[in-house]
């Protein structure tokens, strides 16, 4: 669990220092030359802490404030109340900011320049002095598998390219935190499966990161840290289990499940029942190993056992039409 | 790094602003070489063709084209004062100006040279006058450039000088030998882009004039200068403030 709506978990000593907090953040968008029934309450009250090396993944519907969360950290916009600190630092500060990586959702780059020169560009602008630029050039390069279009011009870049481009820009100089708008637009298969292998890699080498994105597929390899945004609210799922903990167990039989689920097991356990297939109600994974014992203990002939656990798309559909 | 990485991306950024600058030397040696004109007239032209309109055509864009694409986002989220994004740019121009400026007058020079035509008598004063002009607008368009997106900076700022010129020599003819006079033409030639006085300046109408502040002589010429500098830092002030102050949505505008 990352994010509280009102209050922020209190940090055990054993967990790693927090890279990210926010404190009851609202944000208020304002029409210019409005009046004030026209202002846009986009953020309401949200906390939250992300630690080093923990992967966050930022859901919701359009619209719940994902993109205004992700621009609060970034400093690129204020909050209207509440407070930002990045890397113990003020959100917005130049401290804050050399601790940051910033991906947008719809990167754009000098269309003259090739990929080379606009990392070299963005290298000079970290700071970093001639060896160590080209180095980190060279190995932004390396990493996000470049070589291919690397000399030319970002005007004839597909947008799977320019989302390559776009993360070895925010990967450049190693940062605390990285903050991705939907990384895996216009990624090729290949790419997708790099960029997740990548992300894994940084975050254990202790990079936090956030990423917002509407595939929650992809999210659900690669992080078990969710915050589902709903109108500007961070969804609470507090009492319930996080997706992939709860669910059901699918059991295989040569026959007789009818009998089995009769005599064998509780009413409030059976979901389903056929003669060669059970559908049983697990609520935590310690409990499979004991089920499956106690059903070979009854005689069941047992071919085969699948967990079928509530995966994030049922999750999040459910927490949005609670959330309406 | 950063100081030279965007400096030299105002020349980079649009694929055909060298092209401006051949085009704009192109016209100082046609203007020369087929219209034989004496150093005052080749020195107005240079002032409004050079020191007036290749400003604005240079910086059409320089901030509203990063707006409007989403690409300031990246670029305020780096480890630096945002201002110095601003700052940086507008050297960045100034520099382009002073060669571009140094290259008319060794392009004039050459001609003058060869052609044996006309003279070059004043012809650096006029230079002078108009990369001072030149920076004052380049300051102010880049400042509009924060907040107007896109290029409709330097469109936005052609306009407004031109009815600013246009109300301001009316209102000062028809106020002509009026007590007013001297408050109106005070207003219109301080706080402004300095037309006027640098012109006079490339005429060479202040080389022996002295003014007197708090004691002290100064050449007008040198006060002139100051002047026009004075204007570019404010004008500039206003931009970065402006700029280290607005918030950017990460959406495509």
């Amino acid at each position: 669990m990352v994010a509280q709506t009102d209050e922020a978990p209190a940090p055990a000593n054993s967990e790693p220092p927090a890279v990210v907090e926010c404190e009851r953040l609202t944000k208020v968008y304002r029409k210019r030359l409005a009046a004030r029934s026209r202002s846009v309450c986009a953020l309401r009250e949200v906390s939250l802490s992300v630690r080093r090396g923990q992967i966050v993944g930022l859901i919701g519907p359009n619209g719940a404030g994902k993109s205004t969360l992700l621009n609060l950290i970034a400093g690129l916009i204020v909050p209207t109340e509440g407070t930002i600190t990045v890397c113990g630092h003020p959100a917005r500060s130049v401290k804050a900011r050399d601790g940051l990586g910033y991906m947008p959702e719809h990167p754009a780059f000098l269309g003259g320049y090739s990929a080379r020169a606009t990392l070299r560009y963005h290298g000079a602008l970290l700071g970093l002095p001639g060896d160590a630029l080209a180095a980190e050039v060279d190995k932004s390069i390396q990493q996000l598998q470049m070589q291919d279009f690397v000399d030319r011009p970002c005007a004839d870049f597909s947008q799977g390219m320019k989302q390559r481009l776009a993360l070895g820009i925010a990967m450049m100089h190693d940062p605390q935190i990285l903050l991705l708008d939907e990384p895996s637009n216009g990624l090729d298969p290949v790419g997708i499966i790099q960029l997740r292998d990548l992300l894994t890699q940084l975050g254990e080498a202790g990079t936090a990161i956030i990423i917002s994105s509407h595939r929650l597929g992809e999210l659900e390899r690669l992080t078990s840290d969710y915050l589902f945004m709903h109108h500007g609210r961070i969804v609470p799922w507090t009492g319930r289990t996080t997706p992939g903990q709860e669910g059901c167990l699918r059991v295989g039989l040569l026959s007789g499940g009818n009998e089995i689920a009769r005599t064998l097991l509780p009413a409030s356990r059976v979901v389903e029942a056929s003669e060669t297939e059970l559908l049983l109600a697990v609520s935590d994974p310690a409990e499979v190993a004991d089920l499956v014992a106690e059903l070979a203990r009854g005689g069941a002939r047992i071919t085969r056992v699948i967990p079928q656990t509530a995966d994030i798309e049922e999750v999040f559909m459910r927490l949005c039409q609670e959330g309406t | 790094m950063r100081i030279w990485e965007l400096m030299k991306e105002t020349l980079w950024r649009r694929e055909y602003l060298w092209i401006v600058h051949v085009i704009w030397l192109a016209c100082y040696g046609g203007f020369w070489w087929l219209l034989v004109p004496d150093p005052e007239e080749f020195g107005n032209f240079l002032f409004l063709w050079g020191g007036v309109l290749l400003p604005l055509a240079l910086s059409a864009g320089i901030m509203g084209d990063d707006i409007a694409s989403g690409r300031i986002c990246v670029l305020v989220t780096k480890p630096f004062w945002s201002g110095k994004l601003y700052l940086y740019r507008l050297l960045g121009l100034s520099l382009q100006g002073a060669v571009h400026f140094a290259l008319a007058g060794v392009l004039v020079l050459v001609l003058h040279v060869i052609t044996g035509k006309s003279t070059m008598a004043g012809v650096g004063r006029w230079l002078l006058s108009a990369w001072l002009l030149f920076n004052t607008f380049a300051a102010l368009s880049t400042s509009l450039s924060v907040v107007v997106k896109r290029a409709h900076n330097s469109l936005l700022l052609f306009v407004a000088t031109l009815t600013l010129a246009v109300v301001a020599g009316m209102l000062l003819h028809s106020l002509q030998g009026h007590v007013l006079e001297p408050l109106v033409t005070g207003f219109f030639r301080y706080p402004f882009p300095p037309l006027e006085l640098l012109h006079h300046l490339g005429k060479g109408d202040y080389t022996k004039e002295t003014l007197t502040v708090g004691g002290w002589q100064v050449a007008t010429s040198v006060a002139c200068v100051a002047h026009s500098v004075l204007l570019t830092a404010v004008y500039a002030g206003m931009g970065i403030l402006l700029l280290t102050r607005r918030e950017f949505l990460s959406q495509r505008e």
